[in-house]
């Protein structure tokens, strides 16, 4: 029997993989909240992908499939009235939490309530439910636009407006259900009880936290939910490590599997050429890394200045200041998002850029650059302003902190917001979330702007939020690969690139089962060991 | 200056003293090499301490070579196989030229370590003499704020003012300083480093106070400022010379660990503590990025501690300025006043 | 004595007032910084910004969010900006690294301070008292933080002799407690090696010189027996009232680099963090920790001098 068993185990290794084991993982910092109501970073979103689900939630597949919303604890996708403003779901009967306690359709509404409660940054998203900006300035009485029913398991959800986005919505952390019961105050010392495969069993702050498997999922939640992968591992322990040159040299010594950052900069091509193919890989982002330009304000408010810039940029240049952890690209829209075509308006031409501004003769040169003091970005930051000295301006760099920088430089009341770095990274993959806040006269406003360069081209405002009103399909896709050329044309932006991640794992870690989500990024249960 | 006058005893105690003279021929000779920085930048080097040569390509003796790397690792040095240009190498991913950006650099750390030891020692001499002479409620006064200076973690107020000054810069009154200019880590250096130069000095003029001749100068009708002035500095300098040395070695210590932080000298500015700072990040394939500039603060510091030590023994052979006042004498009759 | 001490705590408590409203000034005057921007995130809508200002209170006028935070400071209930966790049981659990790190670096620099000191002077102006001098002065002269990146880097990177950082208790494993923390100990303690045996060399010294040491040898005592009953033991007071002070300083936020450096999660590293990240409520308390530890050590040591030298008390009492 033993021996049989034994085999059987041997013959499981050749085929597909060991299950069950420890995983040992580093991250950089803790995330900045491990309470699915209130995490906004990727660090926080990755740890609880498979802990925390939505009634909705994203395929676990590698790229573009990776986008896709599936159901989660509802049935199925939601059934969406003709006027695009009523949605319609329906949650799994027989859901349970970790701790024993039967998952409700009325956790869904008390859900969202928790998340204006704790005046999370994601309520962006779901200010557009009837009666939810009500109940964000009383914090009492109900959201009017949420209906539920325990008993059949029905949820309804009312719009004031019709979104082409509000599906993807449904999927992200911010609605992952909880208990009725979870006070309405960060959690991330007690995470509240998992409906996911893995279970939070431990936290500490700062420190580290562990992961243990969700007694209920096997018995239940499971069965009901089978496009959601159960994962090979029994245990994950997560470890604060700040170090990420240390990070490295753990896995290169088998003391960790996994680490969430990428290799620091300094040991990135050395990691790159040792371990790329067998524990290595490059994974792609949804993001544009840019020089954005105040087109308000001389000499930005003239076009050919900001096209010149755009000739003068040098994405190659980039590409060495972040150590190959970019790849160059002109354009707003990035690989793997719908309605990207890549194109290159504006190939580098130093002797086209100085021809340029000589032409346009701009009087106001003296300008402040704006960047954020991490690096590489600080370096991107002087690239930039030694390049503005070079083409004639009389340039000052301004670096301001990582967590102050896009509050200050999205304050218009800042002096001298001129031009600088900036990135824009999407929480999913659909094009609206790209043009509508960086790039609409509606977006600006006077604190917490996002729209940096304070464009404002009527004609291509109504388009955005037209496409804006609409489900994604083919024919909008094609729209916004238009819309991408036409706003290039604008020259808001000088684009350089698209981050790249990476996956990097221990050599007894299956590398080509590692899934990487556009949204999560590396996903937990797809770790095995070999 | 005659051979009989105290100077003159000294300065034959301080010639005989060959240690301290090589530390003072070390730090002369680091001067030089900081100004000399225009020249090398533009009769050797060609080019300026923030001209970024990323995707650029020299000859090294014959050889084609890239500045940075396409995987973002800078040349290391190529002494003078370019001629010159990159003598040191480049000193990161923006391919500059770390020769040039160390004698620049240099001109930043020592121009603060300089100033800020100016600004302690006038505040210092300003206080120490007020608190000394008035005595009273003046002295419980300047004592009480040289206190909580001397309570606030030094480090820690030096990153938290920084930090916060780095985005609006300076407003006080018309004097307006913007943000990232060195004049902010010279005032936080001088100010919170003057309760250290303060206190001995304080002490010093309370003991000179009760001597004849100022009593004598009182009597005959000395104003208070003509006391202070005329009277009691004169017999301060000795003490002021030797604080002011081992301050401006302090001082460089402190910037250099302020900019390692990211609240000092701002980019795209150097100071050999950014420099330590940023060739930190790239310590695996560039480790003379960190130390070329470490060393550089090492030598000049250790130049002016032992100059200092020397200078303290030649002006005050008692050793009335003892090393602890360096770094705070406790002082107790200050509590009881 | 008691009057002494009194007036020692009530010049504390003002000190850490004074302290307490600076930082807190500092922090509100960056200008476009407006904490409930910074918490909304990158699609702050204004309701939730107007949310987020009432919730924590910055609508308030700036007193009453100092007497606010104040009050939740003692009362442990102060939550940070950035995690939402409560500060004060953060500082608690840094403390056992932040007291690991320095007191132990504190035992190598009194003990090779004083070892080195004494060597220095017994053998003044010879070849040992020159060689300890010149390494003296490096040590003094050295930055903390390049020291540190240089260990690290070539004795736990390149020659895997040390584990590089991180902190593991001492109940946890106390030989992988002194292995983790062998290099920031010495980093620390190098600079008050080289400070503590010049102190120590130039106060021997002196002391030598005294009249009751010659009386001593004179009455025949051996010349080693002098050096250690007499002349060291005097020239230790002084040393003494440095350290008080140097510990204070010390785990008052010195140690803040080494910490960070060295990645060992105590309060220090965390104060780091929470000005790199602006937020307020944990900056304020860190501040207030260290001031506390910087003025009670001072304080410790006024005491502490003015029992052990009779004229200071008699000063007192005169005035």
């Amino acid at each position: 029997m033993l021996a049989a068993g034994a085999t059987l185990g041997l013959a499981a290794c050749g085929s597909s993989g060991k299950e069950g084991g420890t995983l040992k993982g580093n991250y950089a910092s803790f995330p900045d909240y491990l309470d699915p109501q209130l995490s906004y970073t990727a660090e926080g979103w990755t740890a609880m992908y498979n802990t925390y689900i939505p009634l909705l939630t994203y395929a676990h597949a590698n790229g573009d499939a990776g986008g896709e919303v599936i159901p989660g604890l509802a049935e199925s996708l939601p059934r969406i009235s003709d006027d695009g403003k009523t949605y319609e779901l329906t949650l799994h009967k027989g859901l349970k939490y970790s701790d024993g306690t039967p998952v409700k359709a009325s956790d869904f509404e008390s859900t969202v309530e928790r998340l204006f409660k704790l005046n999370s940054p994601g309520t962006f998203y779901y200010a557009g439910i009837v009666g939810a900006e009500q109940f964000q300035k009383t914090k009492s009485g109900d959201i009017s636009g949420i209906e539920t029913d325990d008993a059949s398991g029905e949820i309804t959800i009312h719009l004031t407006e019709p979104s082409g986005t509000f599906t993807n919505e449904l999927a992200l952390p911010f609605v992952a259900l909880v208990p009725a019961d979870t006070p309405a105050k960060s959690q991330s010392a007690d995470p509240p009880p998992a409906t996911g495969p893995y279970a939070i069993v431990s936290s500490d702050p700062g420190r580290g936290w562990s992961y243990a498997r969700n007694p209920q999922w096997a018995k239940s939640n499971s069965e009901l939910m089978p496009d959601l992968p159960s994962g090979h591992i029994d245990k994950i322990e997560i470890t604060v490590v700040k170090n990420q040159s240390t990070q490295v040299n753990d896995i290169e010594q088998g003391k960790s599997n996994w680490m969430f950052s990428p290799p620091p900069t300094d040991r990135y091509a050395e990691v790159k050429s040792k371990y790329e193919g067998t524990q290595f890989r490059i994974e792609p982002t949804l993001n544009t890394y840019y020089f954005w330009m105040n087109t308000k304000k001389a000499p930005f408010d003239d076009l050919k200045v900001r096209q010149a810039i755009n000739y003068a940029v040098d994405p190659a240049a980039l590409e060495r200041i972040y150590a190959g952890q970019i790849d160059g690209a002109q354009q707003i829209l990035p690989p793997g998002m719908p309605g990207y075509e890549k194109f290159t308006p504006y190939p580098h031409d130093m002797a086209k850029a100085k021809q340029m501004i000589a032409e346009a003769d701009p009087s106001d040169r003296d300008i402040t650059v704006w960047t954020e003091s991490l690096n590489p970005h600080d370096d991107a930051g002087a690239y930039y302003q030694d390049l503005l000295e070079k083409l004639g301006f009389n340039a000052k760099l301004k670096t301001v902190g990582a967590d102050n920088y896009f509050t200050v430089i999205g304050n218009l009341s800042t002096p001298d917001i001129d031009t600088g770095w900036g990135n824009w990274f999407v929480d999913y993959p659909n094009p609206a979330t790209f043009f509508g806040p960086t790039m609409t006269g509606a977006s600006i406003a006077p604190t917490g702007n996002t729209n940096l360069s304070q464009l404002s081209v009527p004609s291509l405002d109504r388009r955005v939020d037209e496409l804006a009103k609409q489900q994604l399909g083919t024919k909008q896709a094609d729209e916004y690969a238009t819309l991408d050329k036409d706003y290039m044309q604008q020259a808001p932006w000088a684009p350089f690139g698209v981050r790249t991640l990476s996956t990097f794992v221990s050599s007894n870690i299956d590398l080509d089962k590692v899934i990487w989500s556009p949204i999560f990024s590396n996903d937990l249960t797809s770790f095995q060991f070999k | 200056m005659t051979g009989r006058s105290p100077w003159g005893i000294a300065y034959r105690r301080l010639r005989s003293n060959r240690v301290a003279l090589a530390a003072l021929g070390l730090f002369v000779a680091i001067v030089i090499f900081v100004l000399a920085a225009p020249l090398w930048a533009n009769e050797v080097a060609h080019t300026g301490p923030n001209a970024t040569h990323t995707v650029e390509k020299i000859g090294v003796d014959g050889e084609r070579r890239d500045v940075v790397s396409p995987d973002g690792t800078p040349i290391g040095p190529v002494w003078l196989g370019a001629g010159g240009k990159f003598f040191l190498g480049a000193d990161g991913r923006l391919g500059r030229d770390e020769m040039v950006r160390l004698m620049y650099g240099g001109r930043t750390s020592l121009f603060i370590g300089v100033s800020a030891a100016l600004l302690t020692t006038l505040l210092a001499v300003v206080f120490g003499l007020l608190a000394g002479y008035y005595r009273g409620w003046p002295d419980a006064v300047i004592s009480r704020v040289m206190d909580i200076i001397w309570a606030f973690p030094v480090i820690l107020l030096g990153i938290a003012l920084g930090t916060a000054l780095a985005v609006g810069g300076l407003q006080i009154g018309p004097i307006s300083i913007s943000s990232g200019s060195i004049w902010i880590p010279i005032l936080i250096i001088g100010f919170v480093y003057t309760p250290y130069m303060a206190r001995p000095i304080r002490g010093e003029v309370l003991a000179l106070r009760e001597k004849e001749f100022v009593e004598a100068a009182i009597s005959q009708g000395a104003g208070p400022l003509r006391v202070m002035f005329g009277e009691l500095l004169p017999n301060l300098w000795s003490t002021i010379i030797v604080f002011f040395t081992l301050n401006i070695a302090n001082n460089m210590l402190l910037e250099s660990a302020l900019s390692f932080l990211g609240a000092g000298v701002q980019p795209p500015a150097s100071s050999w503590g950014t420099m330590v700072s940023s060739g930190y990040g790239l310590i695996y394939s560039a480790p003379l990025l960190t130390i070329i500039p470490g060393l550089m603060i090492l030598l000049t510091v250790l130049a002016l501690n032992v100059f200092g030590d020397g200078l303290r023994d030649a002006l005050d052979p008692k050793s009335k300025v003892r090393l602890e006042a360096h770094a705070g004498t406790f002082e107790p009759e200050e509590e009881l006043i | 004595m008691a009057r002494f001490a009194a007036r020692r705590l009530l010049g504390m408590v003002l000190v850490l007032f004074a302290i307490s409203v600076i930082v807190f000034l500092i922090f509100n005057v960056i200008p476009n910084s407006d904490p409930a921007q910074r918490m909304a995130g990158k699609n702050a809508t204004p309701q939730l910004v107007a949310g987020i200002t009432e919730e924590w209170g910055f609508d308030e006028p700036l007193p009453v969010q100092y007497l606010t935070t104040m009050k939740l400071i003692f009362t442990g209930q102060l939550i940070s900006y950035s995690s939402q966790l409560n500060v004060d049981e953060q500082i608690w659990k840094g403390m056992p690294a932040t007291f690991s790190l320095c007191i132990g670096a504190a035992v190598i620099w009194m003990f090779f301070g004083i070892l080195f000191g004494y060597l220095s002077a017994v053998r003044a102006g010879k070849l040992t008292d020159r060689a300890l001098t010149i390494l003296a002065l490096v040590g003094i002269s050295m930055p903390v933080f390049w020291l540190a990146s240089i260990l690290l880097y070539y004795l736990t990177f390149k020659a895997s002799l040390f584990p590089s950082g991180g902190y593991v208790p001492l109940t946890e494993n106390p030989l992988d407690w002194a292995y983790h923390l062998i290099l920031p100990w010495i980093t620390l303690a190098v600079l008050f090696v080289g400070f503590y045996s010049r102190v120590l060399r130039s106060n021997m010294l002196d002391v030598m010189d005294e009249d009751y040491v010659r009386t001593a040898r004179a009455k025949g005592l051996d010349e080693r027996q002098v050096r250690v009953r007499h002349v060291l033991r005097n020239s230790l007071i002084p040393i003494i009232t440095l350290f008080g002070l140097d510990f204070g300083a010390v785990v008052g936020g010195g140690a803040i680099i080494t910490e960070s450096i060295f990645n060992l999660g105590g309060v220090g590293q965390y104060a780091a963090d929470a000005i790199a990240n602006l937020d307020l409520p944990p900056i304020m308390a860190v501040t207030m920790f260290g001031a506390f530890f910087i003025v009670l050590f001072n304080a410790l040591v006024d005491i502490a001098y003015a029992y052990l030298d009779p004229r200071i008390r008699l000063g007192e009492s005169s005035q």
